[in-house]
């Protein structure tokens, strides 16, 4: 594989952001994901594939050691910044057309509720696999949801919740985001949901983490 | 405060020390919001809670997240029913640490909290009376954002350590004040800590954790380090912080926990306050309650708590579903 394609991977996994950042002390003065990520597009290396072979494969990486418990919500969060880094000089290429967003993930935090890590973490590694992500933040209502997705009738939505309190206001979402929008695909997550809390509220899909809410995402897409 | 303790490891009848001060709402007629910003409510939560369970062992104080982002500047959501929250950072660079000022004691609501220690030390509600503070990793993250605090420590650092280092002046002077009012110690709530690695927790909490408590513990005076993520692996350096006590969340198993803690020192757990407590039926929190005091009945040294706060709105009758089970489980 390619060598550029390579490094960016490791930048990714290691949450290496360009060759400013200190971190991980072990690549410092390196350069990162930012600076690989313009030298694979000047070689002339496609979008698509910087994507496919090169960031997703690094998040797929650091998420598998977070659910293992070798790495924790720091590192995870640099990986996903490192992405993000990589991604703002996909954009054009993405709002263009010349790369195919796999489609749109509207997410937030249920109303009630500020906890906003874990979703923080979903949406960035959605983003990274390829996906438009519009992040309504904490506190989102209901209006909020079913007005995002008047824009965007054909997109996925996240909710997360942390709170037991707040895990009940999630059933009012998923219902009328249901009555206006029935083929939407509702996934939620957060510490105290289960599967049988998600099937119990009508939504779709509940996982545990970021990677289960890609599978199911990509999954969609190709049905 | 070593008394007391003492007591506790020569006594292998269980005292429970719930962190509760919201259910006494429902017994004295009041709203969160009264209880977040007059002092002498939460007192007379607290007074009326204990008289109602004279088997408290300790009067815990509001474990409230918001006060001291509040007293530094941070703007905060209040509503009648629900925990106050930081509605955004205060800063969003660390060269601005500069510019925040250490706030005086009795700034903002600390003096309501302060004047509902006062009153419940003075009034004895409890053998023991705890004040509440946050931690002073947690209280960096509600000034500079929490996801943001994450990300610093592994890319700035100098710039995270400052922050620490003005939250900690604060947090000392504030606990501190606590000591002064009569309470018998505290509890150092230092949520976000539990997300930490091992060594990242050391570096950028229990550091300043110790300092807090070099500065205010002794004989008399007791803090308890609260940490309620999956803190398994965090315990040693939770231990190195010199605090008499530990209180643990329900993110872990006390199995785990108990064999990591010396003896002598205390450690607290860690029935679910929601999922349980809040939410459980009585014969649930009766069968749970059991069940922890029977799967840890070899550690003198535990005391049963909640693994958190008792969240707002929990029935009367799940708390006397607590208490039960702790006289039934102590009768033998
Ligand atoms: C950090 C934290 C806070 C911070 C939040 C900062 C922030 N901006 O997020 C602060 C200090 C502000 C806070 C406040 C409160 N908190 Co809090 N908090 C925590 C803590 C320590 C960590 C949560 C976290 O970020 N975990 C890390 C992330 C990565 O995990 P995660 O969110 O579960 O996300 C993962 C998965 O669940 C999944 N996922 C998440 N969302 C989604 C969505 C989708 C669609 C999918 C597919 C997957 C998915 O993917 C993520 C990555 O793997 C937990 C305790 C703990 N250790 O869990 C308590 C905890 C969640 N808090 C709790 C409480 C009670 C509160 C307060 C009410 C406390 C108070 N007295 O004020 C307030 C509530 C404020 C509010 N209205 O929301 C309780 C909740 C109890 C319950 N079950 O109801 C907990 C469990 C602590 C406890 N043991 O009691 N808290």
């Amino acid at each position: 594989m390619n060598e550029i394609i390579e490094k960016l991977t490791t930048c990714i996994e290691f949450g290496k952001i360009n060759q400013k950042s200190p971190f991980p002390p072990s690549m410092r003065g390196e350069v990162g994901a930012d600076e690989l990520t313009r030298q694979a597009l000047e070689a002339g290396i496609k979008p698509v594939e910087i994507l496919e072979q090169g960031l997703i494969p690094g998040m797929n990486a650091v998420g598998l050691k977070f659910s293992q418990g070798k790495v924790f919500v720091p590192e995870m969060l640099m990986a996903a910044k490192a992405m993000s880094m990589a991604l703002v000089h996909l954009k054009p290429y993405f709002m263009s057309g010349e790369v195919k967003r796999k489609g749109t993930f509207i997410i937030g935090t249920v109303f009630g509720d500020l906890h906003d890590i874990g979703k923080n973490l979903v949406a960035m590694t959605v983003e990274g696999a390829g996906w438009e992500v519009i992040d309504l933040g904490v506190d989102v209502k209901t209006e909020s949801f079913l007005d995002t997705l008047e824009k965007y009738p054909n997109c996925a939505v996240g909710i997360s919740a942390l709170l037991t309190t707040t895990m009940g206001n999630m059933e009012s979402v998923v219902k009328l985001v249901k009555e206006k929008y029935p083929l939407t695909k509702v996934l939620v997550g957060g510490a105290p949901l289960n599967t049988e809390f998600s099937n119990k509220i009508g939504a779709d899909f509940y996982s545990r983490d970021p990677q289960g809410a890609v599978a199911y995402l990509n999954n969609l897409q190709n049905c | 405060m070593t008394e007391w303790k003492n007591s506790i490891l020569a006594h292998p009848e269980k005292i429970a020390v719930p962190v509760m001060t919201y259910p006494g709402l429902q017994l004295i007629g009041k709203s969160v919001m009264d209880m977040v910003t007059i002092g002498e409510v939460q007192y007379h939560c607290v007074k009326a809670l204990s008289a109602k369970y004279p088997a408290i062992g300790a009067t815990t104080l509001i474990m409230d997240l918001s006060v001291e982002a509040e007293a530094f500047g941070s703007l905060i959501n209040f509503s009648e029913n629900e925990i106050p929250t930081v509605s955004k950072r205060l800063i969003d660079s660390f060269e601005q640490v500069v510019n925040l000022k250490i706030p005086a004691i009795g700034d903002g609501r600390t003096k309501s909290h302060l004047t509902a220690a006062r009153l419940a030390a003075d009034n004895n509600t409890a053998l023991q009376v705890f004040g509440g503070i946050i931690g002073p990793y947690s209280l960096a993250g509600r000034l500079y954002d929490i996801t943001e605090m994450m990300t610093a420590i592994l890319i700035e650092p100098e710039g995270a350590h400052d922050l620490l280092n003005i939250c900690t002046s604060f947090l000392k002077e504030y606990a501190l004040a606590f000591k002064k009012a009569g309470c018998n110690g505290i509890v150092i709530a230092e949520p976000a800590a539990g997300l930490l690695a091992d060594y990242q927790c050391e570096e950028f909490s229990s550091r300043y954790v110790k300092q807090i408590v070099d500065f205010v513990q002794d004989d008399n005076f007791m803090v308890v380090l609260h940490n309620c993520g999956n803190t398994v692996s965090l315990v040693e350096s939770m231990l190195g912080t010199g605090a008499a006590g530990f209180h643990f969340g329900n993110a872990v198993d006390m199995c785990e926990i108990l064999p990591q803690v010396p003896s002598n020192r205390l450690v607290f757990g860690n029935l679910d306050p929601a999922g349980v407590i809040k939410n459980g039926s009585p014969e649930i929190i009766k069968v749970k309650t059991k069940e922890l005091l029977t799967r840890t009945s070899q550690y003198n040294n535990f005391v049963i708590s909640s693994g958190c706060d008792i969240p707002p709105g929990t029935k009367i009758e799940n708390i006397d579903a607590f208490f039960e089970a702790i006289a039934e489980y102590n009768k033998g």
